[in-house]
């Protein structure tokens, strides 16, 4: 579960020294990657190398605003990119481990070709991070100040994604009527207790 | 029948955490069902090498079911095999096992408890606290079934062996996912009022009309989301390209 954007993204931003800027990078990248199902064979964005990559992009860009929506565009980027190194490596792993399916097998040969793959996942990971956190450095490097009117887009452009991103999840999750009437029920007392708190 | 005892059944457990680590196209989970059976099948067969290799062999052959509930299998393919069941009949019992552990598994994590974990995890953090507050809340939570589920398949999977599709048809946990249904859609609702203040905030936009205007952007999220969620997805890459070119080039 360290994998999960909302986890992965401020412990990141902890060894970068900006675990709030992790936080809202991997909120959002939280919501715009949960409608994808680790189903079957289902191929899906690998979130922790986003989460990572999309954290150090939204602390190398000024101002806010602008750097969170460039460090979730390229999460975006690097989950998707994550997703086909794992349907590579699902092809790999047949070959470790089911080169001849039912063959007599020693539980000291099972128990190291399992590890094996474990350590290809491991290292895949490692590679999809550090070339990730790699081009942030080359592409991003001492950006200036973006103009107010880039940082309020920008802001009006991260509600749209989510919000829109949110429906997505919630209708992909349960569908009907009551559903409907309970999202619109949380709204409300979200609404009610949220401004009431200000 | 024997009681499992402690340290094979902390062994299944903390094996069974590994079970996805060689999941692939041809046998699926097969390798980790395999991989987490080991330490039975040593003990079940330790003196005979050939019926050793020839169990672990078999067990590493094709199987996929939830991670979490695949404990169910592990410990009831454990009893089959400890009460001297037929390579025949455990090899049906394993293909029977695949879809409703598959299905339950995914509807009641997956599609239910993960997403309501997350959205209980953000209201607080999009609100206001601090950032480990909302961290740790999902870690506790999401891991409190996690871990109840793998433990809850492990006394299963022993007490009921090959019965066990009938215990899990009967069981509570084929309705929790219905029960978490409006939970899911209500927490759902209650993170878009903190999420327009926080970025309608700094716009300086009146929330309740933004309010209004996020409901229907997640109204239409909701009605289309395979188009919506690659709208989204393209959107949020393609505007991210461009700030970046503005801001080497322009700015």
């Amino acid at each position: 579960m360290v994998a999960r954007p909302i986890v992965a993204g401020p412990l990141a931003g902890l060894v970068i020294g900006d675990p709030a800027a992790g936080m809202w990078a991997g909120a959002l990248l939280e919501l715009v990657s949960l409608k994808q199902l680790p189903i079957g064979a289902n191929r899906h964005w690998d979130t922790g190398p986003a989460a990572v990559a999309a954290t150090v992009a939204a602390s190398m860009v000024n101002p806010a605003g602008t750097a969170l929506l460039v460090g979730v565009g390229f999460g975006a980027i690097v989950g998707w990119a994550g997703s086909w190194s794992i349907h590579a490596m699902r092809h790999l792993n047949a070959r470790v481990v089911a080169s001849e399916v039912g063959r007599p097998m020693a539980p000291r040969e099972l128990d190291s070709r399992h590890l094996a793959a474990m350590t290809i996942d491991f290292l895949r990971a490692t590679l999809l991070t550090l070339t990730a956190v790699l081009c942030v450095l080359v592409v991003t490097p001492n950006m200036g100040g973006a103009p107010q009117s880039a940082v309020t887009l920008s802001y009006v452009a991260l509600l749209v994604a989510a919000a829109a991103a949110l429906g997505v999840v919630i209708g992909t999750m349960a569908r009907g009527r009551a559903v409907m009437i309970a999202f619109g029920v949380g709204v409300l007392i979200s609404t009610i207790t949220t401004l009431w708190l200000r | 029948m024997a009681a499992l005892n402690r340290q094979l059944r902390l062994r299944f457990l903390l094996r069974s955490l590994l079970i996805q680590g060689s999941w692939n196209y041809r046998t699926m989970q097969g390798a980790g069902l395999g991989f987490a059976l080991v330490p039975l099948l040593r003990k079940l067969y330790g003196q005979d090498r050939e019926a050793l290799n020839r169990s672990v062999g078999r067990h590493a052959g094709f199987f996929n079911a939830h991670p979490y509930l695949a404990t169910v299998a592990i410990t009831a393919l454990a009893r089959m095999e400890e009460e001297g069941a037929t390579v025949d009949q455990i090899e049906r019992f394993k293909g029977a096992l695949v879809s409703p552990l598959g299905s339950l598994g995914d509807r009641l994590v997956w599609a239910r408890w993960r997403p309501l974990c997350v959205f209980a995890a953000l209201v607080p953090f999009l609100a206001g606290a601090p950032w480990w507050v909302s961290t740790c809340l999902f870690l506790i939570l999401y891991n409190a079934m996690q871990m109840g589920l793998r433990l809850w398949g492990l006394r299963l999977g022993w007490r009921e062996g090959r019965d066990v599709g009938r215990a899990l048809m009967s069981s509570r946990l084929r309705r929790l996912p219905d029960r978490l249904t409006i939970p899911l859609a209500i927490t759902g609702g209650a993170v878009l009022p903190p999420l327009v203040l926080a970025f309608g905030g700094p716009s300086g936009a009146s929330p309740i009309p933004v309010i209004g205007i996020a409901l229907v952007l997640a109204a239409l999220g909701y009605s289309r989301p395979t188009t919506a969620r690659r709208a989204v997805t393209v959107g949020l890459v393609a505007a991210s390209i461009i700030l970046l070119g503005l801001e080497m080039t322009v700015w």
